[in-house]
Formats: structure tokens, C-alpha cells, sequence
């Protein structure tokens, strides 16, 4: 059953004992009075009676002084005729409680009878012939005769208005009842849509739409639950969009993987096919062999790349303090072979809290694709430098450059920006994938500005050690050190 | 001489392709750009197209949509083998798709296909005194018919097909037999023998030690 036709039916069904008892009550307590209106008219005619005829037995002449029965019968029948038009009966009865005489239809019992002596009047209420009448008896002293004289009042007219005021309720409540439901159904309508709409939503959400809302239209605990549920769906389709964009991500990866994986091997497999299969001539054996060496050396690269990013993303990194210049130091050794492009370096002495290794193939990776980025014989400048927010390390060339609308794809698995230009320096890929999984594990990320043509400027921020800032200032100044290359 | 154009952004499968259609009788070129394919293709005509799906510049899509019009056969070569990369590719006009790491000999059966589908191709193949029909399955020597079994057509057509290249027991088997092969049987050596001395090429189809069989024909 719905909520709306609930609140409507429970509506009803008080309004209903509501007008249902308070009608009741209320005819039945001006029946009541009507009654007893009656009862005390009927009271007094029963005393005008007694009086009237105990001065008509006074009037009448006796022989014996004795009140005959059969002037009493006479007597009640003169009054008895004198309330012949108010439907009016009476009955005597002599002392040992024999009727003497009663009009028509006067068929009571005796139990009122019964309840009369001379000093109780009574009276009650009787249903008699299809009629309602209000029986009084009281004791009638006449000469020396204690007579009772009982009247019956016809009282079907009260009886008759209350079943007329019942009706004229029931009418009346019924037609309030009616009345009533169309209202309440309209409120019950209203005040459920809250509902209504939370649960259209709901179903949406279910079907697959999460981004549909519902629309709160009240200010009531419903509409507390409106926002709620929508807080609620808007967690749920950021948690979704996340995992979409991570599935997302993940078949890139596969698919991007896939493709790096087919091209050398399919080279590889072509080229040996040839090899065994043909007689070539010693220039192209040489080419063949040639390339299947370069494509299995990719190959490699990209097996080792893969391995160190698997490894970074689930390995423990152990940080610990390092000296900044310490890091620079082995990069700078390192590239001491590559006479091809200048280095400069500098640096301010500081400690970082970082993983050492996983520093150091950052740097190195920022300053290989630096190289590949730039002609023999440019500028690259390595510098690092205390921040408030920590420690800022700095890789700028002035080579290419990368597209405005590259920079966001470049730290992707297998992105290359020029892939032909990669591919000759056997580039896989994945160096800026392997570094923003160590910023990852350093709570760091890269930050890159470039314009292609200009060059440009990968950093990255290390968070400083709280004796890192005394250590500088310890020095006096920021050691620099310029690292100059043999040209 | 029938002109193909190899697309594809790896150098190294250029080549390859390159060198290895070369051998079969095509005349290469290759490039390794989108946009440098269109040019080429604006500039000349060509009997076939192959084309790889990730181009730098424009991708094979792109490219394929500029070729459509021009009617030119095009066999996508790509490392993407999901269903609806292949449909999309066939849907845009591909002739066939070849998916990475692909078979050489594989590769060279596609094109002829797709050429002879074009009528590109020449119906006929030849090697010294020997014609062979490949539409009427007729094989013909110094203008006498040859005549040949079933199997023993396949192994000729292969061998036609790729001429001074030494193919594998298996690879034999599998294409004309269709089935796995099983290394200690003689059926194919069988067919060999028969075919050498139906064609009189005792000296020209030569066992290669360990491999297979070559068709040796003077270049």
C-alpha cells in the first residue's frame, strides 16, 4: 500500500470516530434534554390531573360519603375527554392497585405501578404501539380513597427528532468524509513527493545514472533527507568517476603496453624470419641483425622501466635524511661522460627527507629527456634551492620544447611526445611515468612549464627537514657550484 | 610493376615490409607520418596501401578516410587486435587487417590476395618455363599442361609465391594442409618429390638442411 494512500486511509478513518462520536454525543445529549423537558411536562399534567380530579370527587354528590368506582370511572373519563386532543391516556387504579379505568390503549404493565405509594411520584419511558410515551404515576387522595392515576404522554415527537438528527449527521458526515479525502488526498499527494522524487532518483542511480539528483522541494525533515541523498550521490559519482577513471587508465596502460610490446617483437620476429629464411645480401644480413638489436634493446629498456615502476609503486621507499648537494654530486658524475650538451649546476646545501635512489633516477631521468630534448651543445641548467615549503629541485633546458596541449598526457605510460624522435634514442616511454610514481611515494608531484621552441622546466618540491633551515644558515651561504664541462 | 605505399610511424617495420615485398616483385615506398602519406598519396598513385592505425600527425582513420575516394586497396597493419578495432578499420574500407607480430609469409599471401581481388595482381605466376594460373588452377610448363594434385598446387603456389626463400616444413604444412604439423612426417616430403618431378625441378626446389624447401629462380 502507498505511503500517501496510508496517511489518507488513517486520516479517514479518525475523522470518521471523530464526527462519528461527537455527533452522537451531541444529538443524543439534546435528546436527552428534550426528555426530560417532557418528563417534567408530563410530571405537572400528572399533578393538574390529581388535582383536577380531586376536585371534581369533591363536586360530585355521595351518598355515602364514599368515593363509588363508579363515579371515579366517570370522572376519569370527563378528564379523560379533556385531553383527548393531546393524545393524552390515563388509568386508575384503586388501592389494591386494580385498574378502575383506562383509556384506550393504555396497556402498560404494572411495574410503575408497583413503584408508587404516597408519598413517590414516578415516572418512565415506554415503548407501547409504534409509540414513545412517558408513563407518570402518582396518588390521588379523594374523600377518604387513596386512588393512583398514571398518564401516558406521547413523547414520539423527541424520538423522532433524534433519529432525525442522527440521519441529518450521518449525512453530514459523510459528506465531510468525502470532502475530507479529496483534501487529504491532495495534501498526502504533496507531502509525499519528496518521496516521490528521492525514490525517481534512486532508480535512476540504480539504472546506472549517477549523476541524476533529486529536486528537494520542502524544508521538512524530507527535505533534510533530499540533501542528504544528494551528498550522498555526489560522493558515490566522484568514487565512480574515479574508478572509471582508473579502469580508464589501466586499459590505456594495457593498451599502450600491448602496442610497445607488438612493434619491437614484431620487428624482431620479421627480421630473424628473414635471416633464416632468405639469402640477403651482407649489407642487409646487417641491417636485419642491426635492427633486431635496437628493438630488443627497447625491448629491454621498457621490461626494466616496467620493473622499476612496479617495484616503486608496491616496494617501501626508506627515507632518510640526505644532503641535497650530495644528490646533485652523483648526477653531476654521472653525466661527466656526456660531453655533448653544457651542465650547469647549482645548488643550495640543505637536507632533504627523501629515498635517495629514487631521487637520483628522478634527476637522472629529468636530465636524459633533457638531452634528448636538446641539440649538442645547449644549455642545462640543474639547480636546487630552499623554499619555505621545502626544497626545490629544478631541471630547465632549451630544446624543444613540448605542445601546450601534450603536457597533460606526457607523464602517461608509453607517451611520447615526438614518437620517431624517441624511437632514435631508444626512448620507451616511461621515464616521467617512473618519476611520478617516486614523487607518489614522496607526496610530491612534477611540476613542468614549456613553450615549444623555448625549452623546458621540469620541478619538483621535497619537503625539508626541520634542521635542514639551521644547516644553511649554519654555513653562512649557499655553497655554489657551478659545474663546468669540457666543450 | 605494381607501386605499394608502407605506412607506418616504426621504421623498423618499414623496412621490414619493405624488404620483404621488395623480394616478392613490388615496388616499395614507405613513410612514417600521416600527413607525409597524404601527401604522397596526392602526388602519386598506388596500387596498395598498407597502413599502420597509430600515425603521428594523422592517424590511420584519418588517412583512410582520404584514401576511400581514390579507391585504392588498403590492409591496416596495427598492434590494436580488439574485435571493434578491427570493424572499425574494415567498415572504414579496409580490404583485410593484419594484426602485430605478424608472419612474413602471411603478410605477402594478404597483399597478393587483396591485389588479385583488385585484378591488380597478374593471374599468373611465373618461374622459369613454368606458368601457373592461379584463378583456373592451370599449370603450365614449356606450353604443356601440367597435371597436379590438389595439395601438390598449394605447395607450387606457395613456393611461386615466394621465390629464393626458404620456407619451414611447418609453415608448408599448415598453409596447404591446414593442420598442426607433426614433426616426423613425410607427407610433405612426399608432395615435394612429386611435384620436383612432375615440374623437372630437381635442381630448382632445393631441401634447405634442417628448414624446409626453397624455390631457387635466377633473379
Amino acid at each position: 500500500m502507498k505511503f500517501s494512500s496510508k496517511l489518507l486511509l488513517c486520516t479517514m478513518i479518525v475523522m470518521a470516530i471523530a464526527l462519528g462520536l461527537s455527533g452522537f454525543y451531541f444529538v443524543n445529549s439534546v435528546f436527552e434534554t428534550s426528555l426530560e423537558r417532557e418528563a417534567g411536562q408530563a410530571l405537572d399534567e400528572n399533578s393538574i390531573l390529581c388535582f383536577a380530579f380531586e376536585t371534581a370527587a369533591l363536586n360530585v354528590p355521595a351518598k355515602y360519603d364514599v368515593l363509588q368506582d363508579s363515579t371515579v370511572e366517570q370522572v376519569a373519563s370527563n378528564l379523560e375527554r379533556s385531553g383527548q386532543s393531546t393524545g393524552r391516556m390515563i388509568r386508575l387504579s384503586d388501592e389494591e392497585k386494580q385498574p378502575l379505568f383506562a383509556s384506550d390503549g393504555f396497556e402498560t404493565d404494572d411495574e410503575l405501578l408497583a413503584q408508587i405509594d404516597a408519598v413517590t411520584r414516578a415516572y418512565r419511558t415506554i415503548y407501547l404501539n409504534g409509540h414513545y410515551y412517558i408513563q407518570t404515576g402518582s396518588t390521588v387522595n379523594a374523600l377518604d380513597r387513596v386512588l393512583y392515576l398514571e398518564t401516558l404522554r406521547d413523547v414520539s415527537v423527541v424520538f423522532d427528532e433524534r433519529a432525525l438528527g442522527f440521519r441529518v449527521y450521518r449525512q453530514i458526515t459523510l459528506a465531510m468524509l468525502v470532502l475530507g479525502m479529496a483534501i487529504m488526498h491532495l495534501i498526502s499527494f504533496l507531502l509525499t513527493r519528496p518521496i516521490r522524487l528521492l525514490t525517481r532518483a534512486t532508480r535512476q542511480m540504480a539504472a546506472g545514472d549517477y549523476s541524476s539528483r533529486a529536486r528537494k522541494v520542502s524544508n521538512d525533515e524530507l527535505g533534510q533527507l533530499t540533501l542528504d541523498f544528494n551528498h550522498m550521490a555526489g560522493a558515490l559519482e566522484e568514487n565512480i568517476n574515479k574508478l572509471e577513471d582508473e579502469i580508464q587508465a589501466k586499459e590505456d596502460f594495457v593498451g599502450a603496453f600491448a602496442h610497445e610490446l607488438k612493434t619491437p617483437l614484431t620487428a624482431i620476429i620479421g627480421y630473424a624470419d628473414m635471416l633464416r629464411s632468405r639469402k640477403l645480401d651482407e649489407e642487409k644480413s646487417l641491417l636485419s641483425a642491426n635492427y633486431i638489436y635496437t628493438e630488443g634493446k627497447r625491448l629491454e629498456a621498457m621490461s626494466i622501466r616496467l620493473l622499476e615502476i612496479m617495484v616503486t609503486r608496491h616496494g617501501q621507499a626508506h627515507f632518510q635524511e640526505v644532503q641535497a648537494q650530495a644528490l646533485f654530486q652523483y648526477v653531476q658524475d654521472m653525466f661527466r661522460t656526456n660531453e655533448s650538451m653544457r651542465f650547469t649546476y647549482s645548488c643550495e646545501r640543505a637536507l632533504v627527507w627523501a629515498e635517495s635512489n629514487l631521487i637520483i633516477t628522478v634527476l637522472i631521468n629529468l636530465l636524459d629527456n633533457a638531452c634528448k630534448a636538446s641539440e649538442p651543445g645547449s644549455v642545462i641548467e640543474v639547480s636546487g634551492q630552499v623554499c619555505e615549503e621545502g626544497y626545490l629541485f629544478r631541471v630547465r633546458d632549451h630544446g624543444i620544447g613540448i605542445p601546450k596541449e601534450e603536457l597533460e598526457k606526457i607523464t602517461k605510460a608509453f607517451y611520447m611526445v615526438d614518437k620517431s624522435r624517441a624511437r632514435e634514442q631508444s626512448g620507451a616511454g616511461l621515464g616521467l611515468a617512473l618519476c611520478t610514481e617516486i614523487l607518489n611515494l614522496h607526496h610530491s608531484s612534477l611540476s613542468i612549464e614549456s613553450a615549444p621552441g623555448e625549452g623546458t622546466c621540469i620541478s619538483f618540491m621535497l619537503p625539508g627537514r626541520d634542521g635542514a633551515a639551521d644547516e644553511k644558515n649554519g654555513s653562512g651561504l649557499s655553497a655554489h657550484r657551478e659545474g663546468s664541462e669540457e666543450e | 610493376m605494381i607501386k605499394i605505399l608502407i605506412v607506418d610511424d616504426e621504421k623498423a617495420i618499414c623496412d621490414l615490409i619493405d624488404l620483404n615485398l621488395t623480394a616478392s616483385g613490388y615496388h616499395c615506398q614507405t613513410v612514417q607520418n600521416g600527413l607525409d602519406a597524404i601527401d604522397m598519396i596526392e602526388k602519386e598513385s598506388f596500387d596498395l596501401i598498407l597502413l599502420d592505425i597509430m600515425l603521428p600527425g594523422a592517424d590511420g582513420y584519418d588517412v583512410m578516410e582520404y584514401i576511400r575516394p581514390l579507391k585504392i586497396p588498403v590492409i591496416f597493419i596495427t598492434a590494436k587486435h580488439e574485435v571493434r578495432d578491427r570493424v572499425k578499420g574494415l567498415k572504414l574500407g579496409a580490404d583485410d587487417y593484419l594484426v602485430k607480430p605478424f608472419d612474413v609469409v602471411e603478410l605477402v599471401a594478404r597483399v597478393e590476395a587483396v591485389l588479385r581481388r583488385y585484378n591488380k595482381a597478374d593471374r599468373e605466376l611465373t618461374a622459369g618455363d613454368v606458368v601457373v594460373d592461379v584463378e583456373a588452377r592451370r599449370v603450365v610448363k614449356g606450353g604443356n599442361p601440367v597435371v597436379l594434385t590438389n595439395k601438390e598446387f598449394g605447395l607450387l603456389v606457395l613456393f611461386m609465391q615466394n621465390k629464393n626463400v626458404a620456407l619451414f616444413r611447418e609453415t608448408l604444412y599448415e598453409k596447404v594442409w591446414e593442420d598442426e604439423y607433426i614433426s616426423d612426417s613425410r607427407t610433405l616430403d612426399l608432395h615435394v618429390q612429386r611435384l620436383r618431378k612432375k615440374l623437372g625441378w630437381e635442381q630448382s626446389l632445393v631441401a634447405v638442411y634442417k628448414v624446409g624447401y626453397r624455390l631457387e629462380v635466377p633473379q
